[in-house]
C-alpha cells in the first residue's frame, strides 16, 4: 500500500490566508505555548523531586513554582490553542488522519488534564492553607499531576511524531481497524524518532525551567532570603546544564539516528545548515548567560533575568523553527503544504484579528501594569 | 470519506462529541452569566460599602475561577479534540471558514484568562474602581467569546448564502445567529443565577445576606428566562424547512423537546414559588438544587436537540452526516463510494486485490463476484464510512440492526437505494448499485431475524 493514497489532498476548499502567514502564527503560538507547557513538563517533576531531596531552599522554590502554577498551566493551555488552531488550518489532510489512528490516546489528552490540572490546585491550596503540613494525599496530588503531564507530553509527541511518519500508516491502521475504520488504538512506538524526539523535548523543558529559576528569584522573590535567591542562581545554572546536555544527547540522537536522507541533506547540506547550527547551539549561549550570572557577586538583577528570559525564548523559537522545517522536508513526499490553494483570502477579518488583538495586549498590558504598581504585602513571616 | 473514520463501539464517535459539548457548555454558560453576574453585584457591592456582600462575592470567585478557568478551559479544548477525531471534515471546513472568528474569539479568551486571575488574586488589594474595571473586561470578553461562538454554531445550522460564495460575512451573519446569541445570553444569565443559588445556600448563613443575594440574582434570571423564550421562537421561527419537520417527525425530538419545555417550565414555575412567592424557599440546599438540576436537563436538551435537528447534516447543507460534501455525491455515485475515499480505496486494493483493475482502481462490476464473506466485510466498509456517524451496528446508539430487524433483503434494498427519500434525515446513498448490494448484504447480516411467536403468524414461504 502507498501511504501517499492515504492523503487525500482532493478537497477544495482553499486556505483562507496565505501560506506564510498560518506558518508565522503556528511557530509564533508554538513558541509561546512552549514556554509555560516547558514549566508543567519538567517544572512540577524537578520540584516534586527537590521537595523530597529536603533541601529548603529546594522546598521553597517547590512552593513558588507550586503556587503560579494554576496560572502557568491556564496561559499555557491558551497559548496552546493557537499552534492547534493553525495546525488544523494548514495541515488538517495529515493531522487528522494521524490523530484518529490515534484517537483514543489523543481523546486521553483531555480526559487526564482535567485531574493534571486540579491536582496542580490541591497541591497550591494545600501549600496556601497549611504549607508544608499539607496532607499526604495533596502532596500526593503533585505527583500524580507531573506523571500525567509528562504522559501528556509523550501524547503530543506521539501525535506529532505520527503526522510525519505517513509511512507508517498503513500498517498501524491495518493493525489497528475494524471493517476499514480506525479503533484509535495505534501508538507510534515503533517510530525511532519517537523517543529522541519526546526526550529532546524534555531536556528543552528541563533548560526553561532552569531559567525560570533565575527569573522568578529575580523579579518575583522580593520577600525571600538572600540565601535563597543565592541558592536559585546556582541552582539554574546546574538544571540548566543537565537540561543543556540532555537536550544535546537527544538531539543527536534525533538527528543524526534518525533523520531520514532527504531530511540531513535539507538539515545538513542545504542553506538550512544554518538554522540546524543554531539551533543545536543556541542553549550555549544561555548557559554562558547564567553561568556569567553565577560568578557575578550578589543577586541576579531583573535586567540581567530578563535577558536570560529572553535568551531561552529564543532558543525555545529557533527550536520550534528548526522542527517545522524538518517537519515540512519529512512530510513533503506526501503532502505540499507550501503550495496549497489559496480561497478567499479573508482580509477583513484578518485585520479584525489583529486589531483585537493589539487591543487585547494593551489591555493586557494595563491589568499587568495596575498589579505591579501595588506596594509589595508586608512579609507574613 | 477523505479521513479515515474513528470506529467507536456501541455509542459511536459524533456521540462523544455530544457528551464533551454538553459538559462545557453547562460550565461555558457559567462563565459568561457568572462574570457578568459578578461584573454587576461587585461593582453593586462597592457603591453601597455592603463588606458582608463582597466577601461572598469573594468566596463565590473563587468557585468561580476553580471551575470556569480549569474545568470550563479544558473542555472547551476536548470539543476541538472531538470534533477533529469524529468529525474531521466538517471540523476542515469549519476551521478553514472561521479561523479568524475562532483566533478573535481567543483574543477574548486571552482578556479573560488574565483579568479573571487579576480579579481573583488580587482582590482586596486593587482600588475598588479598578479591580470593578477588571471584572468588566472580563465579563465583556466572555460575553464577547459567547457571541462568535454562537455565531459559529449557528452557521452550522444555517449557513446563509455560504454555499454559493464562500464569504466569511456570509457564514458569520447567519439567521440563526442573533436567535442563538439571544438564548445563549439568556441561559448563561439564568443558569449563573442558578449557580449563585445553590452556592448561596451551601455557604451563607446569614438571612439578610440571603435575601440580598436571591434578590439580586432573581433580576438576571427572570431576564435570562425571557431573552431564553424569545431567542427559542426566533430559532424555530428560523429553522430550515427540514429541520422543523424533523422536530415533528422523529419521535426521540419530540421526546426531548417535551423533556424540553417541561424542565424549563419547571424552572420557571420553582423561579416564581421559590424567590418571587417564597423567598425562604431557595435558602434550602435542596431546593437550590432542584433548580439547578431542571435548568442543567433543560439546557443539556437544548444542546442536544440543537445537535440532532441537522440530520442529514453536521453542517446544514455544507457537510453531510455521510462525511462527504453535497456536491460530491453525484460523482461519488458514479465513481464508486469505496474508490472515492482514500481510506477505502485503501482497504479493499490490500484485502481484495482481485476486484483492482490494472491501473488500480476498483472495478465494481467484480465486487459481487466475490465469496458471501468478502461482499458483507466490504458491506461493512461502506456502513462505517457511510453510517456508523448515526447508527451503532448491533447495539448502542440508534443502531442499524434492530432497526431493520426482520426486514427482507428487497425491502433492505429499497431502503439503501432511496435513503433520502425514505428518511429525509438521512443522507442520500452514494455509492454504485454494486455497492448497495454489498450494503444490503451487512445489514441482512448485521440485523436479527423477525421475533418469533407475533400473531397474527407470518404466512410460511408459498403460501400465497
Amino acid at each position: 500500500m502507498e501511504p501517499k493514497t492515504l492523503v487525500d489532498t482532493s478537497m477544495a476548499l482553499g486556505l483562507p490566508a496565505p501560506v506564510w502567514f498560518i506558518e508565522l502564527f503556528k511557530w509564533l503560538g508554538f513558541s509561546l505555548h512552549a514556554v509555560p507547557m516547558n514549566l508543567w513538563l519538567a517544572g512540577i517533576l524537578v520540584s516534586m523531586i527537590l521537595y523530597v531531596l529536603g533541601n529548603p531552599h529546594g522546598r521553597r522554590f517547590n512552593a513558588r513554582l507550586m503556587a503560579q502554577m494554576p496560572v502557568i498551566i491556564a496561559l499555557g493551555i491558551n497559548f496552546g490553542i493557537v499552534p492547534l488552531l493553525f495546525i488544523q488550518v494548514g495541515f488538517a489532510e495529515i493531522f487528522y488522519p494521524a490523530t484518529i489512528l490515534m484517537a483514543w490516546f489523543w481523546f486521553l489528552v483531555v480526559v487526564l488534564l482535567l485531574p493534571a490540572y486540579y491536582g496542580v490546585y490541591l497541591y497550591a491550596y494545600g501549600l496556601a492553607g497549611q504549607g508544608d503540613a499539607m496532607p499526604r494525599w495533596k502532596r500526593a496530588a503533585g505527583w500524580v499531576s507531573a506523571v500525567l503531564l509528562v504522559a501528556i507530553g509523550f501524547t503530543f509527541a506521539n501525535a506529532m511524531s505520527l503526522m510525519e511518519n505517513v509511512k507508517s500508516w498503513p500498517d498501524l491502521w491495518q493493525r489497528h481497524s475494524f471493517n476499514g475504520a480506525a479503533l484509535g488504538t495505534a501508538l507510534n512506538l515503533a517510530d525511532p524518532r519517537l523517543w529522541p524526539r519526546w526526550l529532546l523535548m524534555f531536556g528543552l523543558a528541563l533548560t526553561t525551567t532552569a531559567v525560570w529559576v533565575a527569573f522568578d528569584a529575580a523579579w518575583f522573590a522580593r520577600r525571600e532570603s538572600p540565601a535563597y535567591r543565592a541558592w536559585a542562581k546556582d541552582f539554574s545554572w546546574r538544571l540548566y546544564t543537565v537540561g543543556a546536555v540532555w537536550f544535546a544527547i537527544a538531539g543527536a540522537w534525533y538527528s543524526f539516528g534518525t533523520w531520514t536522507p532527504d531530511t540531513r541533506q535539507a538539515m545538513f547540506r542545504s542553506a538550512w545548515v544554518l538554522l540546524t547550527v543554531v539551533t543545536a547551539a543556541a542553549p550555549a549561549g544561555v548557559w554562558v548567560l547564567l553561568w556569567l550570572a553565577r560568578k557575578r557577586e550578589g543577586d541576579i538583577g531583573p535586567g540581567w533575568a530578563s535577558l536570560i528570559g529572553l535568551a531561552q525564548f529564543g532558543v525555545l523559537g529557533i527550536n520550534a523553527a528548526g522542527r517545522q522545517v524538518v517537519q515540512h522536508v519529512e512530510i513533503g513526499p506526501y503532502f505540499d503544504i507550501v503550495h496549497q490553494p489559496t480561497g478567499q483570502t479573508q482580509w477583513a477579518p484578518l485585520a479584525i484579528f489583529l486589531v483585537l488583538f493589539v487591543l487585547a495586549l494593551g489591555l493586557v498590558a494595563w491589568m499587568i501594569y495596575q498589579v505591579a504598581k501595588l506596594p509589595a504585602q508586608p512579609d507574613a513571616a | 470519506m477523505h479521513f479515515p473514520w474513528w470506529h467507536v463501539d456501541y455509542l459511536t464517535a459524533p456521540m462523544l462529541i455530544a457528551f464533551v459539548s454538553v459538559v462545557h457548555v453547562l460550565v461555558a454558560h457559567y462563565a459568561v452569566g457568572g462574570g457578568l453576574f459578578l461584573a454587576v453585584e461587585v461593582t453593586h457591592a462597592y457603591r453601597t460599602h455592603n463588606r458582608d456582600y463582597l466577601a461572598y462575592l469573594r468566596r463565590h470567585a473563587k468557585f468561580f475561577v476553580l471551575l470556569t478557568v480549569a474545568f470550563g478551559a479544558i473542555t472547551g479544548v476536548g470539543i476541538w479534540w472531538t470534533i477533529g477525531l469524529a468529525s474531521p471534515l466538517a471540523t476542515r471546513v469549519l476551521i478553514r471558514t472561521f479561523v479568524f472568528a475562532w483566533a478573535t474569539e481567543y483574543v477574548f479568551f486571552i482578556l479573560e484568562i488574565v483579568s479573571a486571575f487579576i480579579f481573583y488574586h488580587y482582590w482586596g488589594r486593587l482600588p475598588e474602581k479598578v479591580h470593578a474595571t477588571i471584572v468588566w473586561i472580563y465579563g465583556i470578553s466572555a460575553w464577547a467569546s459567547l457571541v462568535i461562538i454562537a455565531a459559529i454554531t449557528a452557521f452550522m445550522l444555517d449557513p446563509g448564502k455560504w454555499p454559493a460564495d464562500h464569504d466569511f460575512w456570509s457564514a458569520i451573519l447567519n439567521r440563526q445567529a442573533l436567535p442563538q446569541i439571544i438564548s445563549r445570553t439568556g441561559g448563561a444569565l439564568l443558569l449563573s443565577s442558578l449557580y449563585v443559588y445553590l452556592h448561596a445556600a451551601l455557604t451563607i448563613k446569614d438571612a439578610k445576606l440571603h435575601a440580598l443575594i436571591e434578590s439580586r440574582s432573581t433580576r438576571p434570571a427572570l431576564l435570562g428566562a425571557v431573552l431564553i423564550t424569545v431567542g427559542g421562537v426566533l430559532w424555530h421561527v428560523l429553522l430550515p424547512p427540514s429541520a422543523q419537520a424533523a422536530l415533528y417527525a422523529a419521535p426521540v425530538l419530540n421526546v426531548l423537546m417535551a423533556l424540553l419545555f417541561a424542565a424549563t417550565g419547571i424552572v420557571f414555575v420553582l423561579l416564581f414559588f421559590g424567590p418571587y412567592r417564597n423567598p425562604g424557599w431557595i435558602h434550602t440546599p435542596g431546593f437550590a438544587a432542584s433548580v439547578l438540576l431542571f435548568g442543567v436537563i433543560g439546557m443539556s436538551t437544548a444542546e442536544f436537540i440543537r445537535e440532532a435537528v441537522r440530520k442529514p447534516y453536521i453542517c446544514y447543507n455544507v457537510v453531510l452526516g455521510s462525511q462527504m460534501l453535497p456536491d460530491e455525491v453525484t460523482r461519488v455515485r458514479r465513481q464508486g463510494f469505496l474508490e472515492s475515499g482514500p481510506w477505502t480505496r485503501a482497504f479493499v486494493q490490500a484485502k481484495y486485490p482481485q476486484v483492482v483493475s490494472g491501473d488500480g482502481h476498483i472495478d465494481r462490476t467484480r465486487l459481487l463476484a466475490l465469496p458471501k464473506a468478502g461482499q458483507i466485510e466490504l458491506g461493512g466498509v461502506i456502513f462505517q464510512y457511510h453510517c456508523n456517524d448515526c447508527h451503532a451496528v448491533r447495539q448502542g446508539y440508534s443502531p442499524v440492526g434492530p432497526l431493520v430487524q426482520g426486514w427482507t433483503p428487497a425491502m433492505i434494498r429499497a431502503l439503501v437505494q432511496d435513503l433520502d427519500r425514505t428518511r429525509f434525515t438521512m443522507p442520500p446513498w452514494a455509492g454504485t448499485p454494486e455497492e448497495a448490494e454489498l450494503l444490503v448484504a451487512y445489514l441482512a447480516d448485521v440485523s436479527p431475524p423477525r421475533p418469533v411467536g407475533m400473531l397474527p403468524a407470518e404466512p410460511k414461504t408459498g403460501a400465497r
